[in-house]
């Protein structure tokens, strides 16, 4: 895909204002300011303290969120991405069957970020965003029925029309309760079918986790919104670069089932326990957890 | 390998292979099987109990070091109730106490891991309650932990999983080179719980930021455990401490607390998974030996009461 495309799409994903339920979400961080790992009561300490506090809480749960999610990331995007290739070069041969196979693969990825999030409040807001981001693109990124007709590209515009296909698909699976469609794997699909490379979909997907945590702290007042965006640009960058290079590679180690026997190594045979999906952040996951505990709360997890 | 064998370079890998497989005989529980070799060891005392035995897994030397490698398969039938046990907690060194440090490195980064494995096996309406003492790894070691268990649908399973920072004496603090442990329980085909954690210092470090290791990630607790159960021995339990939970109402805090735990559920309350961290690690024994006596019920006091000494 061309640059001038994908930079396109980038500035329309990292809208702060897309109707994603990100807002809704502060990853733990509420509950790690109430719980008093700020410090002392954020109206006495320094501002320095709490730009720093803030940095730390970034790094922390930055790294646990890449080591778990990216790799299921990639499988999602590999999949939808295999997904549309086929039919792009005509090797499926059944529409039918192939949309079943898809689906059935997307349900063992999705299935398994649920057996590894063991954390009743971090699903439920995983799970608010990732049908959030499915029907984004079915309501705000699929091409006007009117504007349909304008095409300059049959292959484009194919694409677009198997994408559409694809995620109502998924979506509706969604809402009749046989997917749950968690954040990380509508995450690869809708960027897939958006057409954007693997790479600038994971590194998106992080700043954007980091972005709004930042947007968070705005909102809980530890940070100033100039603060916020003085560590976007300094803090938040080279966070985001680093857990890219340690995370991208990794793969979720989900067994496909449209595959059969076919690969019977999950990760394309890499120790698992050097390239799969992990939790790093012990603590992040007791107060992720212990959200709804807070006597009084602005976010939702 | 040869236990006799005085000359066996200290370095030679242990690879202890294990196997329990417990059955019942009327009321009795009778363990079929019982077997294992060095560096792992396994003692099965009397207990008073209708279809409840107690196994301890032991190491030789009190500790394992890297390259160690143990495998220890277990199989509960026949209604039966295994509990799985350790006296004082596993101790992982970087190499042989003793050993000499002039004795020369083996290579590669694999040989120096210590690596546990367990593989269980529970049948219908029988349980396996693992509740050792945590792991503590010394400085520089690496240890990796892969616990598998299968379990037919109305089996039951406790596992307790939990790691120390280290020698507080020797100013250890998170100080191994890195930690892995994965759980995984399946119910029939269905994979319920996959649950890795991983500790170790990022490869990298951020040269424009100050520097953020692991102890500062962890701070500042120096013990961290997790519980998972699952089954029908376990509802009580997990009742008492959601009832409780949700009675939990947590005000601003200036401070991090002593304590800290959480519950969540899995697969629509047919299990739980519970985590506790807390300044001292006898803190987190106290507070478990406490929430979890519901178990006693289960196993009976006497066998409950070997837990969490």
């Amino acid at each position: 895909m061309d640059s001038d495309y994908e930079a396109y799409i980038l500035l329309l994903l990292s809208d702060g204002n897309l109707p994603t339920g990100s807002f809704v979400a502060s990853s733990g961080l509420e509950s790690y300011v109430t719980h008093g790992f700020f410090g002392a009561s954020s109206s006495t300490s320094q501002p320095k303290d709490k730009l720093s506090a803030t940095t730390n809480f970034i790094r922390d749960s930055l790294a646990t969120y890449a080591r778990s999610a990216l790799p299921f990331v990639y499988d999602a995007h590999k999949l939808a991405e295999d997904f549309l290739s086929e039919y792009m070069h005509g090797v499926a041969v059944n529409r039918g069957e192939d949309m079943e196979s898809a689906e059935a693969d997307f349900t063992a990825l999705d299935n398994l970020y649920e057996a590894m999030t063991l954390n009743d409040v971090v699903r439920r807001a995983s799970k608010a965003q990732g049908v959030a981001l499915l029907t984004l693109f079915s309501k705000g990124f699929s091409k006007p029925p009117a504007l349909r007709a304008f095409t300059t590209d049959l292959n484009a515009a194919r694409r677009e029309e198997l994408a559409t296909k694809l995620v109502d698909h998924l979506k509706l699976q969604i809402r009749r309760e046989r997917i749950l469609g968690h954040l990380p794997t509508c995450w690869g699909v809708l960027t897939a079918a958006l057409n954007l490379s693997l790479e600038r979909s994971q590194f998106l997907h992080l700043f954007l986790h980091a972005r709004n945590l930042l947007s968070a702290s705005v909102r809980l007042n530890t940070l100033g919104p100039y603060a916020a965006q003085q560590l976007l640009l300094h803090a938040v960058r080279p966070l985001v670069e680093i857990e890219m290079q340690n995370c991208k590679h990794l793969r979720s180690g989900y067994l496909r089932p449209s595959l059969g026997n076919a690969e019977p190594l999950p990760l394309d045979g890499l120790d698992e326990t050097l390239h799969g999906p992990a939790n790093t952040w012990p603590l992040g996951e007791i107060l992720a957890a212990r959200h709804d505990l807070q006597h009084s709360r602005i976010f939702n997890s | 390998m040869s236990l006799g064998s005085s000359h066996t370079p200290l370095r030679q890998l242990g690879s202890g292979k294990g196997h329990i497989a417990l059955g019942s005989s009327g009321s009795e529980a009778i363990l079929s099987e019982m077997s294992s070799s060095y560096p792992m060891k396994l003692l099965s005392p009397k207990v008073p109990g209708d279809n409840v035995a107690v196994v301890y897994i032991l190491s030789y030397g009190g500790g394992l070091v890297g390259g160690d490698q143990t495998t220890l398969t277990v199989e509960v039938r026949d209604r039966t109730k295994l509990v799985l046990l350790s006296q004082g907690s596993t101790k992982v060194f970087k190499t042989r106490p003793g050993a000499r440090l002039s004795t020369p490195s083996t290579g590669g980064s694999s040989s120096s891991i210590t690596l546990q494995r367990m593989d269980v096996t529970v049948t219908s309406s029988s349980a396996l309650f693992l509740l050792p003492d945590p792991v503590t790894c010394f400085r520089s070691a690496k240890y990796h932990q892969l616990q598998t268990f299968r379990l037919a649908q109305d089996a039951s399973m406790v596992v307790l999983d939990w790691i120390t920072s280290g020698r507080r004496s020797l100013g250890e603090d998170w100080a191994f080179s890195r930690y892995y442990s994965l759980n995984e329980v399946w119910v029939g085909d269905e994979r319920v719980v996959k649950d890795v954690m991983l500790l170790e210092e990022p490869q990298t470090q951020v040269q424009t930021l100050p520097s953020r290791s692991v102890p500062d990630r962890l701070a500042p607790y120096s013990c961290y455990a997790m519980v998972i159960m699952y089954g029908p021995f376990v509802q009580s339990t997990m009742r008492q401490l959601s009832a409780r939970y949700q009675e939990v109402s947590v005000f601003k805090q200036s401070s991090p607390p002593n304590l800290l735990w959480s519950l969540s559920s899995i697969r629509d309350g047919k299990g739980c998974v519970l985590r506790v961290a807390a300044l001292e690690t006898e803190v987190v024994k106290d507070w478990l030996s406490h929430s979890l006596s519901g178990f006693e019920e289960v196993l009976g006091p006497d066998v409950y009461r070997r837990a969490f000494v």
